[in-house]
């Protein structure tokens, strides 16, 4: 068992796009759709001649709570415990979008050909991790902003990072996702996730699709409730300390 | 379990090495075939140059060898120049009618009534034997628009055009370069591995490009005022004695010269002429004297700026000889030995040729390989000292990367022949007369390059084909070949490419079994330490503050300022780039995604004077053309500079993505000239912007 993730040091990135031109090449991401991003901060050129601008490299963040495999009313979206990885089961799929919208991080897109989501999978479905490659953003990039690996085996360079350098990962306000992007500390920008929204219209949902998808609408609906119930019961985040960009630090492996 | 979707895509892969050819890095890649189809390019992990990276434009070279745009066959012209009438016609026919004409214009006009523009291709070498067999002086390339001052002033300096050693440095100013945009392996790389290690990184730009936004410090310098900045540095470095001694007494030549000439130079004076504050400039020099000699002024590519380029240059050039970094750790490096050999060839002679270039003399340090784009162009005008008929280009768009298009197209009407072999249709081709097409770099078979990296490489590679040669595109050691038959001389390409390649590593037979296994030969030549115990190559043999062969020639010994001329209610404008495009190469499916049109960009205190709106479409007037197109308004760009990006508004309607997309530098930029090199000086334009034209 695998769980794949990725530690980004955005401090060293230098927005040169390479990341995003790999990353489609290799999965044939249509014209207009990118399945990985460069944000910004925002200059303040009040300072001077110490103007700086953060850039921070991101993309799917395979969740261990993945907002998008609780909305999704077929199964499609799930995420492969042998992995980590969230996948699409294209076939599954009934093109709801209600994952596209589930997403606090904009990482999913509707393919305008296939009409299903489309999104990251470290490059698992293109073949590179059989063959050995990493995924196609990370071997290209310039100054290796990006790395690769599996954070169950103590010895990647992952984990390694994640043991002697501190760092942070980007949620949601109200749902914490628990992001297998982590950020080695002192990224920006950070509040940019946005809130997660379910769609309300579950039944009516349920009503149009296949009876054969049925128990797994049941399964995933279950889910989202048993999430429900929990945030319920979660701290308003206006009483609590966090800043209002939701960022939670992170130190070691977890 | 789930079952995973999409399936995977049918067919083995293959792995292929090669270099990339989207810019002159020759970063090393492999590219991923599958099919008979290249569907993705990585990079080369062995690759030292490039650092086991590939940027953008590497990976979307995948468009660029499936661009729909390509020339396919031969086509030659049947309307007017730049009407797009053209015919089709067969290999044979063009060659047959490029001999008849090359033949034509030298009985006429002598072999030097040609013009051959290589390019910087891997196969340019082949245009260039080509050119001196068929006998004409006038070859130039691209890069008497680029760094050719830089050259100049270094050679003029060191005795050697110099690699900064960036990865090992400490402290680096960066002046009037942009290596996070204009990428340059491997120091673009090497510059934020420095970082990470603690370099301090100081930028003076007049706009806020991506090095700016990663810098320690951006000081938004007047544009054209970097010499007197250098000179208040050397003035604090030396009036404080923040140098060496005992390597200033050994190694400069003109110290003292150089002292008095610097004592007017205050940090006071030069934060008047260039905006930045004088306790900066004196901090900035004891900063970096105490860090070296592992400290750098970063010496940069395109120097093609302004008329003084060459002496800005040396004024950087100097401060680096103050830092004592020459030849060691951190600093700036001698070239390496590579051990690629050119092949020999005899050169003949032909009687009726005039004496030399038709540049010779124009400009008091023109490098003779080379010359001055800008200058023969004028001559070529003028037709003085003699007439040039024919022009044979490769790969090179002088079009949209030469200052002043009008003045390109006035030169084209004293041209009998236009010969141009490229990939597209780009504006240089849609103005020639035949047109041949060129295979993308993934399709052919390139003889063995030398390259270098400072410490990171001298290294030896070649290419060999990973696809088929598309259409019907022939490489340029064919054309050469086919045209030298034709033209009497056959001898001069007599031999197979392996039998190319076995000379050019005569001295380095490993290395052939090297570049087929990983791609790549690296030479373990000494890096540091090459010159202990040798003379530099300058006149004096050392490094020459006081140039005496500048004061022989009625030039300024030492750099000597001038302040750039300022006009009430005009602009200085700058050009340069992204990281996604290569000067006029953006007519890529991929990258245009990026932008797909330029912008001006101004800052908001010049845009609210002028009552100009952000977004809004904008008239930018030179004394040399008039372009429009989008206002930027952003604080990142100096109160009295506008800035335009290279690479739109082609006139070729054969580069659909860019075609009368946004607005080209080359329509509105001055054709000035560098007064010592000759090269061009991009920066030297004064334009009026407005809402309507007045």
């Amino acid at each position: 068992m695998k769980k794949y993730a990725m530690v980004v040091d955005s401090s060293v990135c230098i927005d040169c796009k390479g990341c995003m031109v790999s990353c489609k090449v290799q999965n044939n991401v249509p014209n207009g759709y990118w399945r990985n991003w460069i944000k910004h901060t925002t200059p303040d050129f009040s300072r001077g001649k110490l103007t700086r601008t953060h850039f921070q490299p991101g993309g799917c963040m395979q969740c261990d709570v993945p907002t998008c495999v609780q909305a999704c009313p077929s199964g499609a979206t799930f995420k492969d415990a042998q992995t980590g990885i969230v996948h699409v089961n294209e076939a599954l799929c009934i093109g709801c979008g209600n994952c596209i919208r589930s997403c606090p991080y904009g990482a999913r897109f509707r393919h305008p050909e296939r009409r299903v989501p489309n999104k990251c999978d470290f490059c698992f479905s293109s073949g590179r991790l059989d063959r050995g490659l990493l995924p196609a953003c990370v071997d290209t990039c310039p100054t290796k902003a990006r790395v690769f690996g599996d954070l169950n085996d103590s010895e990647s360079e992952v984990s390694r990072l994640l043991r002697d350098r501190p760092a942070v990962r980007v949620t949601s306000r109200n749902i914490d996702t628990q992001p297998n992007m982590y950020y080695l500390t002192a990224t920006e920008p950070a509040d940019w996730p946005t809130d997660v929204e379910f769609p309300a219209a579950y039944a009516s949902m349920a009503s149009l699709v296949n009876p054969v998808v049925k128990v797994a609408v049941g399964l995933s609906a279950l889910g989202v409730a048993a999430m429900w119930v929990k945030q319920a019961f979660a701290p308003d985040p206006d009483e609590t300390d966090h800043e209002p960009s939701a960022t939670e630090q992170d130190r070691g492996a977890p | 379990g789930h079952a995973m979707a999409p399936a995977p895509q049918q067919g083995e892969i293959s792995d292929h090495f090669t270099a990339c050819d989207m810019c002159f890095n020759r970063c090393g890649m492999i590219a991923r075939v599958r099919n008979g189809r290249v569907v993705k390019l990585d990079p080369n992990p062995k690759f030292l140059k490039s650092r086991g990276m590939l940027c953008a434009r590497g990976n979307a070279a995948t468009a660029h060898i499936y661009d729909p745009d390509r020339l396919k066959t031969p086509l030659l012209r049947k309307g007017a120049r730049g009407e797009g009438k053209w015919q089709r016609i067969t290999w044979d026919q063009a060659m047959d009618h490029t001999a008849e004409q090359f033949e034509r214009i030298a009985e006429k006009y002598t072999r030097s009534g040609i013009m051959f523009s290589p390019g910087s291709d891997m196969q340019s070498q082949f245009m260039i034997r080509f050119a001196e067999v068929f006998g004409s002086y006038n070859i130039t390339s691209h890069e008497t628009l680029c760094l050719l001052s830089n050259h100049r002033a270094y050679l003029d300096t060191f005795g050697e055009t110099p690699y900064p050693d960036v990865l090992y440095t400490k402290y680096i100013i960066i002046a009037g370069a942009n290596p996070y945009e204009a990428i340059i392996t491997p120091d673009t790389i090497d510059l934020m591995e420095a970082r990470k290690n603690g370099c301090k990184m100081v930028v003076l730009d007049p706009r806020y490009t991506k090095t700016a936004a990663l810098a320690d410090e951006w000081h938004p310098i007047r544009p054209g005022t970097d010499m007197a900045f250098f000179l208040a540095l050397a003035h604090v470095i030396i009036h404080e004695g923040l140098y060496d001694p005992e390597y200033a007494e050994e190694m400069l030549f003109g110290l003292e010269e150089f002292r008095s000439h610097t004592r007017k130079y205050s940090p006071e004076w030069a934060a008047g002429e260039t905006g930045i504050p004088a306790e900066d400039i004196r901090r900035i020099a004891r900063e970096i004297a105490a860090a070296a000699p592992t400290a750098m002024v970063y010496t940069g590519r395109r120097t093609s700026d302004y008329e003084d380029s060459t002496q800005i240059r040396r004024s950087m050039a100097i401060v680096n000889a103050l830092l004592a970094n020459w030849d060691r750790p951190g600093g700036i490096l001698a070239s390496r030995e590579v051990g690629v050999r050119a092949p020999y060839f005899d050169i003949p002679w032909y009687d009726d040729n005039p004496d030399d270039r038709i540049d010779h003399g124009m400009a008091p340090g023109l490098i003779h390989h080379e010359g001055s784009f800008k200058l023969m162009r004028d001559a070529i005008i003028k037709e003085q000292p003699y007439p040039i008929r024919g022009w044979f280009t490769f790969k090179t768009n002088f079009m949209q990367t030469a200052a002043n298009r009008n003045k390109t197209i006035e030169m084209l009407d004293h041209l009998d022949f236009i010969v141009n072999a490229d990939i597209t249709m780009t504006d240089t081709a849609w103005y020639s007369d035949l047109v041949l097409p060129s295979p993308s770099f993934l399709e052919r078979n390139d003889p063995v390059s030398a390259l270098q990296g400072s410490s990171a490489c001298a290294c030896a590679i070649w290419r060999d084909a990973v696809v088929p040669a598309m259409y019907e595109s022939r490489d340029m050691r064919w054309i050469c070949t086919e045209l030298s038959n034709r033209l009497g001389f056959p001898e001069a390409f007599d031999f197979t490419l392996d039998e190319y390649r076995t000379w050019q590593l005569e001295s380095i037979p490993e290395a052939a079994q090297a570049i087929k296994e990983d791609g790549v030969y690296y030479n373990p030549s000494k890096v540091y330490g090459i010159y202990f115990d040798v003379p530099l190559k300058t006149q004096a043999q050392k490094i020459e503050l006081y140039n005496q062969r500048y004061v022989n020639m009625g030039l300024d010994p030492m750099p000597v300022y001038k302040a750039p001329r300022r006009e009430q209610g005009k602009f200085r404008l700058v050009v340069g780039r992204t990281a996604f495009f290569t000067h006029s190469n953006t007519n890529n499916a991929l990258l245009i995604e990026f932008k797909d049109e330029n912008t001006l960009w101004m800052h908001p205190r010049a845009a609210a004077g002028l009552g100009l709106r952000d977004g809004e479409r904008v008239f930018v007037t030179s004394d040399a053309g008039r372009v429009q197109l989008a206002l930027r308004i952003y604080e990142g760009i100096e109160e009295e500079t506008v800035y335009m990006a290279t690479g739109f508004g082609a006139l070729s309607p054969g580069q659909r993505l860019v075609h009368k997309r946004g607005a080209s530098i080359a329509e509105v930029l001055e054709d000035h000239a560098d007064h010592i090199s000759g090269n061009m000086a991009m920066h030297e334009t004064l334009v009026t912007v407005s809402r309507r034209l007045s």
